[in-house]
């Protein structure tokens, strides 16, 4: 963490300069899609791909970590591995997020019910592993913390299971930016609610807060090929969202979305207050919008052909509303939607991109696009198709083009996953 | 209830008040949703309010904590020559619309103050934050507290305590390096025992939610 000394030291040289000239205002968006209380939008060239990563057993050290990547093409070191924090255990990492500040990525796996917070605003080249949550299940009995929320000032938490039966049943959990719990929410399991949970998005202009919903631990942590042909298992899915007033922090409305909706991308065009989200089970896209005043959740689009289960895994709104990136696991596919109406939108460009594909993160202005490739230790392809990378592409508005890779089996780094974006400009304090 | 008085004169004062002359041409974001009640929700404690050394514009040392107990207090960071529409000047606008709304109800007037707090010190000296303040800097039944720091290391526990955070950056554009600094506009919302419960950004910063929020917190005292 950025020493107290430090960066006093950087205050005191900043303030004894004469000049103060503008402030920043919070943000209402992000480069792809982060909570809209992260400030400090990178607008221009990245110049780093975070990759939070699985360990594999017997690949490196086989602990989950942090990869940082240099994807700015004027370095030396351009689509180059520059380091990687170990956490020194696999936990089957999965998701992070940055504090609101942008001064800390929060991250954890689904098989633990820990969090680690690295610090990326003291060198944002060089990330640092200052802190590790274990309190999580003890204070709520939440497991598997999955999306890493910022509030101002917080932390919200939305965790996949529980540590009583590792089922679905789960719920939210609330931090300070130092770490310090401070209360639970469990996912409504009345009224409709199914008590499941998965990611979490807010419109703050509107005060809400909408839920999606997965699985629980017994479910993601079996292999794919046993669980698709259990068919009570298969019903442990999560079929709904839910919509909360955010400042009471209490659920208003279910809304039935069958087929585990994951993803939640509320548009970031100012103005417009829908949301859209993929249900992978189902393969089809699902518009939550007011209709009369009521929140309403309408299946507006298929995702390739469902009858063969595509999977959609990740979506990336562009900052605009009008596009939107699926990436499909099970094809390989990146597919781009055209949302210019959100109530239809339509498939416009579709490319396999590798043998299996995860999430998908763009730059603000939509130039660059990365992905990576996996989903769950257990739910990843085997052998040939057990592609490890992250891959850089600039879009140009027709065609995805490759510009790097990353391979990361060779590099010995483990499962790809999620991805946050960094810059040197986001540095916390100068450099000495 | 005063406090639902205090919400209508809130209204009625947005609708006819002039905007100050140095500071607030715009007007107020409107609320785009109905908040809840005050008391049927629970605002969190988030974390401690810090302490530390400030001025007051008398020049005198004195502890935060001495404006951050006993009341509620709406507290925020400033500088004064910060030109960003999202940042100080609407801080200062929601800040005078709930002072004037409290002044107004009874009920709320003698337990709530406001602070502003100067993250720049070597430039908002206490003169320089009495001319900022103008006549809001009043005692009155309802105080507003403008105030500064003597160093930087003196303000920097209150900024990493509050996590109020702030950039620095270099603008090379013109022909000599400028230093410059940027904030992002947090508000906080202080409960009479020093616990912060809850944090505004510029994406959620209604008069009208502080001062549900302010009476949810009176009514909690109450139980």
């Amino acid at each position: 963490m950025l020493t107290h000394r430090r960066f006093r030291t950087a205050l005191a040289l900043a303030l004894a300069a004469v000049i103060v000239v503008a402030g920043a205002a919070a943000a209402r968006a992000d480069e792809t899609c982060n909570s809209p209380y992260v400030t400090k939008l990178i607008k221009g060239q990245e110049d780093y791909v975070y990759v939070w990563a699985l360990g594999v057993e017997g690949v490196g050290d086989g602990s989950d970590k942090l990869v940082t990547i240099d994807v700015n093409p004027k370095s030396k070191r351009y689509g180059k591995v520059l380091n990687s924090v170990s956490v020194g255990s696999r936990g089957e990492a999965h998701h992070m997020g940055f504090t609101d500040d942008r001064r800390f990525i929060w991250a954890g796996g689904l098989a633990e019910p820990k969090i680690y917070v690295f610090d990326i605003g003291t060198d944002p080249g060089k990330p640092k592993l200052v802190k590790t949550l274990a309190g999580m299940a003890d204070k709520t009995g939440y497991l598997g913390p999955h999306t890493y929320y910022a509030m101002p000032g917080r932390m919200l938490v939305q965790a996949l299971s529980n540590t009583k039966d590792k089922g679905g049943r789960t719920g939210m959990a609330l931090y300070n930016n130092a770490g310090e719990f401070i209360a639970g929410y469990p996912m409504p399991t009345d009224g409709g609610g199914d008590g499941y949970g998965y990611d979490l998005a807010v419109n703050p202009r509107k005060n809400v807060l909408l839920t999606s919903s997965f699985t629980g631990y017994d479910n993601y942590m079996r292999p794919l090929g046993d669980l698709v042909k259990d068919a009570e298992a298969m019903k442990r899915f999560g079929n709904t969202m839910v919509v909360w007033d955010l400042k009471a922090m209490k659920a208003t409305k279910i809304l039935a979305v069958p087929g585990a909706p994951l993803e939640i991308r509320w548009s970031l065009k100012p103005g417009d207050d829908w949301a859209i989200t993929a249900a992978a089970l189902t393969s089809k896209l699902w518009l939550v919008k007011q209709d009369k005043g009521e929140w309403q959740a309408k299946e507006v689009g298929t995702i390739g052909d469902p009858t063969k289960i595509p999977l959609p895994v990740d979506i990336s709104i562009t900052r605009d509303g009008k596009g939107l990136w699926v990436n499909t696991f099970m094809d390989g596919t990146t597919r781009y939607f055209d949302l210019s109406n959100p109530e239809a939108p339509k498939q416009t460009y579709t490319k396999v991109t590798g043998k299996q594909v995860n999430m998908i993160s763009q730059s603000w202005d939509g130039r660059r696009v990365y992905i990576t490739s996996s989903l769950l230790a257990n739910w990843d392809k085997g052998g040939g198709d057990n592609e490890q990378f992250l891959r850089g592409f600039r879009w140009d508005g027709k065609e995805l083009t490759q510009a790097f890779e990353v391979d990361f089996t060779q590099e010995k780094l483990g499962r790809a996953h999620h991805m946050k974006l960094g810059s040197n400009a986001l540095r916390a304090a100068p450099a000495k | 209830m005063a406090t639902r008085r205090a919400t209508l004169l809130l209204a009625a004062w947005l609708a006819v008040a002039a905007p100050a002359t140095a500071h607030e041409p715009a007007t107020l974001p409107a609320l785009d949703f109905v908040p809840p009640a005050p008391g049927t929700y629970t605002l969190q404690r988030i974390m401690a309010a810090p302490d530390g050394e400030v001025l007051g514009l008398d020049g005198k040392p004195q502890r935060l904590a001495t404006f951050t107990r006993e009341r509620i207090t709406l507290l925020g960071f400033i500088y004064t020559t910060c030109v960003d529409p999202d940042g100080c000047p609407l801080a200062y606008r929601v800040f005078d619309a709930v002072h004037e709304a409290v002044a107004a109800a009874p009920a709320l007037r003698e337990r709530v103050r406001l602070v502003t707090l100067s993250f720049d010190p070597a430039r908002d000296t206490p003169p320089t934050m009495q001319r900022y303040a103008g006549s809001r800097a009043r005692q009155g039944p309802v105080p507003w507290l403008f105030l500064t720091t003597r160093s930087a290391r003196e303000l920097m526990p209150l900024v990493e305590g509050f996590g109020q955070d702030i950039r620095y950056t270099t603008d090379r554009t013109g022909g000599t390096p400028r230093r410059e600094l940027a904030h992002v506009l947090k508000v906080f919302l202080i409960d009479a025992d020093g616990f912060v419960r809850e944090i505004y950004s510029s994406a959620f910063l209604y008069p009208r939610a502080v001062l549900n929020d302010i009476e949810t917190l009176i009514l909690e005292e109450r139980r």
